[in-house]
């Protein structure tokens, strides 16, 4: 796999160091740099600090696919591609579930472990349920993904529970909107990524049940 | 038939199937006699030459000290590991077949309409009970079922601000609703086979599964409209109703009196108290109740008053009592 152009050399060269000697004095003896630049014939560090690839393309966090899947969960009426989910990335839902603990917080419940929790289990069976449901398996990481994705709404509705109290009326007709639209987005990527036509409904009920438990420590 | 050697693995990379084809199963670990003959056998020779290469190495002692012992030590390496490799192949093939997810599978096949039409149908209890009814062996329902319950349970616990001492809220409604769905299965499969009923362990979970669908509604409705002769309506209608229909299906499939009296007496008396039951203790309730039912004996857990918001509650509350007044 190519990280943006750059090949990892196969030989890694160590150059003699006779070879660094033979090199004239140009006088630039101010500018190290200069004489690591691979332009002379076999002068090829193994691990160049300038050839390495960026960070986060090493690490895999790619900005624009997480945007794009963003956008996907955000606009419900929006077709979803399939193949955005075929790189597993956990690092979109970490940063939502940060950001839903954050805004709890801000609301005065310290429910950190509750939200690690409730998403540890509710992946393993929304795993194990799309396994049985579905012709092609699907890998947890996928599962994790798409659920971690999905829970930005909610991140919506927690950060409105810091000013106003959801048990009214209104709140209860917010809650079960968001908690609606957080599944269906989950089960709009779901379909279209392991190609379950006409069972949408059957996916969204698990994913409204799990998005209703997180709505209920946002509520309460 | 021993053409088929590949059978077994063929399975497997098809896909869609989860029925394992036993007689196309790979023939040299399919039974643990001829393994153990195999190595048996191999034992045996081995034992020979270790035979023979005593009998060699007893004329040449000193040279070939180490060498022997080399020897030696390599076969009974050779020997552990080709039972390390036996016993990892029975163990794989035993795991893939008892703990393969794939058994349940068929029963999680299912499309929303057969979902919506069974959960209809779970409330109207049937006529002909002389013919045995058919049950639809489903598992998707009925988990479904229970934990919606789980949620309404849930929901019901946090607005009546229920604190439970020993445990966790979440803890606890789980282990209500699934050690319900699954004990009285299993207790009323037992009875069933007692009694000579014709049902199966999968039939019986998806009969119960989808009877809990009136329980959902009732603590539904009533977890919100705090109502108590309400709830009694409630309970003996929708409750009657998906009760009646369980135990129609089950005579239908039992023979003689007694047998029926037995099962479905049991069965009625279990499913309505639970609904009595999950009303009553995970829901804040009058006071005058409490006191008559419970007397001086301090419930399990403590209940807190909570704060009625007053404007959404009274207007429930107004909104059933004209409902009422006008049937």
């Amino acid at each position: 796999r190519q990280y943006g152009g750059y090949e990892y050399s196969q030989q890694s060269g160590f150059i003699p160091p006779e070879m660094m000697q033979q090199q004239p004095y140009t006088g630039q003896i101010y500018q190290p740099t200069q004489t690591y630049t691979p332009t002379s014939a076999q002068s090829f560090y193994g691990s160049n600090f300038e050839d390495e690839p960026p960070l986060l393309e090493e690490l895999g966090i790619n900005f624009d696919h997480i945007w794009q899947k963003t956008l996907t969960v955000l606009h419900p009426l929006k077709v979803a591609d399939g193949s955005i989910m075929n790189e597993t990335d956990l690092a979109g839902p970490m940063v939502f579930c940060l950001a839903f603990g954050a805004t709890l917080l801000l609301a005065g419940k310290i429910q950190f472990g509750y939200v690690y929790g409730i998403s540890a289990i509710g992946c393993l069976g929304m795993f194990c349920l799309l396994n049985l449901m579905s012709m092609t398996g699907v890998s947890f990481g996928c599962v994790a993904s798409v659920l971690g994705y999905c829970l930005l709404p909610m991140i919506l509705l927690s950060t409105f529970a810091i000013v106003f109290s959801l048990q009214g009326v209104m709140g209860i007709i917010l809650t079960a909107g968001i908690i609606g639209w957080c599944s269906f987005s989950a089960s709009k990527i779901f379909i279209s990524a392991l190609a379950m036509e006409g069972q949408q409904l059957l996916v969204a009920y698990p994913c409204a049940l799990l998005y209703g438990v997180f709505a209920l420590i946002s509520v309460f | 038939g021993t053409a088929d050697w590949g059978g077994f693995e063929d399975n497997m990379q098809g896909g869609g199937s989860a029925v394992i084809d036993m007689e196309n199963m790979d023939d040299t670990s399919g039974s643990s006699f001829e393994d153990m003959g195999e190595m048996h056998q191999r034992m045996k020779e081995e034992e020979e030459e270790e035979a023979e290469g005593e009998a060699g190495a007893a004329e040449e002692e000193d040279g070939e000290f180490l060498g022997m012992k080399g020897l030696r030590g390599q076969l009974g390496r050779q020997v552990a590991d080709q039972m390390w490799q036996v016993g990892k192949r029975q163990a794989s093939k035993a795991f893939s077949l008892y703990a393969n997810i794939d058994i349940l599978r068929p029963y999680f096949d299912v499309e929303p309409v057969q979902v919506r039409t069974r959960l209809l149908e779970s409330m109207i209890p049937v006529k002909m009970i002389n013919f045995p009814q058919k049950i639809a062996g489903e598992l998707y329902g009925p988990l479904m079922l229970v934990f919606t319950l789980v949620a309404i349970l849930l929901h019901g616990m946090k607005t009546s601000d229920t604190i439970i001492r020993e445990g966790t809220l979440m803890g606890t409604a789980i282990g209500t609703c699934f050690g319900y769905w699954l004990g009285v299965s299993s207790f009323i499969y037992f009875l069933a086979y007692l009694c000579n009923a014709q049902i199966t362990m999968v039939q019986m979970l998806s009969l119960l599964g989808y009877g809990l669908f009136g329980h959902c509604i009732t603590l539904f409705v009533t977890y919100n409209i705090h109502f108590h002769s309400l709830f009694y309506i409630f309970w003996l209608v929708v409750g009657g109703l998906s009760t009646l229909r369980m135990v129609a299906v089950l005579v239908s499939r039992t023979v003689g009196h007694t047998q029926r009296l037995i099962l479905c007496g049991t069965l009625a008396a279990l499913h309505m108290l639970f609904l009595l039951y999950l009303h009553f203790a995970y829901h804040k309730v009058v006071e005058g109740i409490l006191d008559t039912l419970e007397g001086p004996n301090m419930p399990p857990f403590q209940r807190v008053a909570r704060d009625i918001p007053v404007v959404s509650n009274a207007v429930l509350n107004t909104t059933a009592k004209a409902v009422a007044l006008t049937l």
